[in-house]
């Protein structure tokens, strides 16, 4: 321990990432006083991150595989500009056991778990036989990738239906899909291991039985790959579409003090099993009669980890980075507790009324609400050109109260004072998600979305008066804006914010 | 000064009349009043405070593309608008409907990864025709009417924007 304390120094960390992860880990590392690099794509030269970091180094072009999955162009950037560490964030090299190699191999210190780690866990169907092994329920389903829809089909009448197909290399709900039916199966099984193909560049694929009504819900760990490992209690990340999580919430309303021990419990066994280094999460499916099954480590810093952080009172990077410098766990057990209720909304820029399609464009214009128990973290800005090369999530809003009530009425607050313009958006869905009974009572599953979402019926409704003012208001700005084009026609200043000020204050009589 | 608009959105149409006398701006909609209203732009020009039916309303307005496409946000909810003048409206309609469109077109950028037909080869409403992939996922696009595909302008592997015609289908309601 001696030893790894004295070796394990750096004072700048290039950080491996891009988006709302990147800009979040960013201020983490400032508050610790470390120095902090950004790398960027073309498509991202005026990108957040980029902007906020001291220094940032160009890697590529834009698409991923040419610059951010490129382990070569961060460890000549990380060289360049001497950096002592490296935060993969979530996704891109984050569980890329060689990637992490190379970067220790390089003299680095990689802020996360070692190589073995991700390496088992990353691997679905390893991570599958070791928790058999080490005696944690997993799914029925098989240890063998399929390629054949013969063979898939044949796995699947034997657990049968429905079944998962699963990319064995996969995470984040991409490459995934649920086949119900024998006739489904080939074209689910092409089509999922496209995907896995072109997002993990693996295309091993393996069945799983589908657990119908399940829970998600998750634990998060901190292991100092010293066998020591504690829980920082769990998340429900139920309210999902197309396998991909939505709504997070902490404390999970699903659980009673009971289960809490024992899910976290379980999620401790796992990660000291591998003797866990940094900040994981052990995830778990819970079906309806209260068993549950280890679904998957996600052996990295997750998406939804402000939840926790809202409702524990702790910072997640700061620990990360503390477990890398060799100082440990910055927490003990016996000091955590759960306090309040937290909810975490994704921002993705998508259309949820035609079947969630992603959605890009310039962020014309955005409005972020502020009060007390408001978090946003966010990787766009006014002016800001969504770019079509990376996943669609721009932001996510995190919103604390002293219970689960208090914390949804002020998350309706706050989605009401939010607006963006510019791409579509899935706001008004976390308004209609705030709306639904099974929602509330705390009772939805992971179908929640399938089961109770019409794309044709659910955007939330306008009263008479709002409908009435939406038509006035939109008119008066269409009439300012036509008669500034004209003023700016007569020779006037026309520079558009001038004319529509001109023309605003002969509308209205302000001077 | 007074000026007569058509707004549309989520499937209604609605009326409204802005005029203007002095210092005073008055507003009426969907033949109601012609009265005056209280509303300041705010937020630089982004948004419009109103007082309406007894109580205030912050509305977020953006017109991106200098047309009459306007953007909406009242309490969360986005809607989108049509502005037009009445003048143009009434052109506009005496064109009369316009037909069910074979052409498949790209709805958000992205890359066509697989074409799932061939020129001649006849399709139903619904069959799936392309591939497109953007943002890492795999978009399917199906055959928005039944008929035979006449033309394919792209091929796998191309780069395409909104609006790009991907798969032209010559509508044949017998098939």
């Amino acid at each position: 321990m001696a030893t790894s304390k004295t070796n394990r120094k750096f004072d700048k960390v290039l950080v491996a990432n891009r988006g709302e992860i990147a800009v979040r880990i960013i201020q983490g590392l400032k508050e610790m006083g470390l120095g902090t690099v950004a790398v960027y794509s073309e498509a991202d030269r005026t990108a957040l991150h980029v902007l906020m970091a001291d220094e940032a180094v160009f890697i590529g072009e834009s698409p991923a595989t040419e610059s951010y999955l490129v382990a070569d162009r961060i460890l000549a950037a990380a060289a360049e500009t001497a950096a002592g560490a490296i935060h993969p964030g979530y996704g891109f090299l984050a569980e890329n056991g060689p990637f992490s190699r190379q970067v220790e191999e390089a003299g680095l210190i990689f802020i996360g778990p070692t190589a073995e780690s991700m390496e088992v866990m990353g691997d679905k169907l390893a991570s599958r036989r070791k928790m058999r092994s080490s005696g944690i329920p997993v799914v029925p389903g098989t240890d063998e990738a399929v390629t054949d829809p013969e063979v898939a089909v044949g796995i699947a009448e034997k657990i049968g239906y429905p079944v998962l197909l699963k990319a064995s290399a996969g995470g984040g709900g991409k490459g995934m899909r649920i086949v119900r039916e024998s006739g489904e199966m080939a074209s689910a099984l092409r089509q999922t291991m496209g995907e896995a193909r072109s997002a993990f560049g693996n295309d091993a694929i393996f069945v799983e039985k589908y657990i119908e009504d399940p829970k998600h819900i998750e634990v998060q760990v901190l292991g100092d790959g010293q066998g020591n490992v504690i829980h920082v209690f769990e998340r429900e990340c139920s309210v999902q579409r197309r396998h991909q999580k939505v709504i997070e919430e902490s404390p999970s309303p699903s659980l009673t003090p009971e289960l809490r021990m024992r899910i976290c419990e379980a999620a401790v066994q796992t990660a000291e099993a591998i003797d866990y280094r940094g900040a994981g999460t052990v995830e778990f499916i819970l079906a309806p009669d209260g068993e549950f099954y280890f679904l998957e480590m996600n052996t990295r810093l997750q998406v939804e980890h402000p939840v926790t952080e809202m409702v524990t009172g702790t910072d997640l990077v700061h620990a990360m980075v503390k477990i890398a410098l060799g100082e440990g766990i910055c927490y003990r057990q016996e000091d955590l507790r759960q306090q309040g209720w937290a909810l975490e909304f994704r921002l993705y820029a998508e259309d949820p009324g035609k079947n969630f399609a992603p959605s890009i464009g310039r962020i014309e214009s955005m409005t972020v609400p502020q009060g007390p128990g408001v978090r946003l973290d966010t990787g766009v800005y006014e002016g800001y050109d969504v770019p079509i090369h990376y996943d669609p999530m721009l932001a996510k809003l995190i919103v604390w109260g002293e219970d689960r009530q208090q914390a949804i009425a002020r998350s309706r607050r706050v989605l009401r004072e939010f607006t963006l313009h510019g791409p579509g958006h899935n706001l008004p869905f976390h308004l209609w998600a705030l709306e639904q009974p099974s929602f509330l009572d705390g009772s939805y599953t992971t179908h929640f979305v399938e089961n109770e979402f019409d794309p044709a019926d659910w955007l939330p409704k306008l009263d008479d008066g709002q409908a009435e003012a939406l038509v006035a208001a939109t008119a008066l700005f269409e009439a300012l804006r036509r008669s500034g084009v004209k003023a700016g026609t007569e020779g006037r200043d026309c520079s558009p914010r001038n004319w529509r000020l001109n023309a605003l204050r002969s509308m209205t009589g302000n001077k | 000064m007074k000026k007569r608009y058509i707004l549309n959105y989520d499937d209604n149409q609605h009326g409204a009349i802005v005029a203007r006398d002095g210092a005073e701006t008055m507003v009426q909609v969907d033949g109601g009043d012609l009265t005056q209203v209280n509303f300041r732009p705010v937020l630089n020009g982004k948004a419009i405070s109103i007082r309406f039916g007894g109580r205030l309303h912050l509305i977020h307005l953006s017109n991106a593309d200098g047309n009459g496409s306007v953007k909406a946000t009242i309490s969360g909810r986005p809607v989108s608008l049509t502005v037009m003048d009445e003048l143009r409206a009434q052109a506009l309609e005496s064109l009369g409907d316009v037909t069910e469109s074979g052409t498949i077109a790209a709805d958000i950028p992205g890359l066509v990864v697989q074409i799932k037909v061939t020129v001649g080869q006849v399709v139903h409403k619904g069959e799936p025709v392309i591939v497109v992939e953007a943002m890492k996922m795999q978009n399917e696009l199906a055959a928005s009417t039944s008929g035979t595909v006449i033309e394919i302008p792209v091929t796998e592997g191309d780069s395409v924007n909104p609006g790009d015609p991907l798969v032209i289908i010559e509508p044949e309601p017998g098939v």
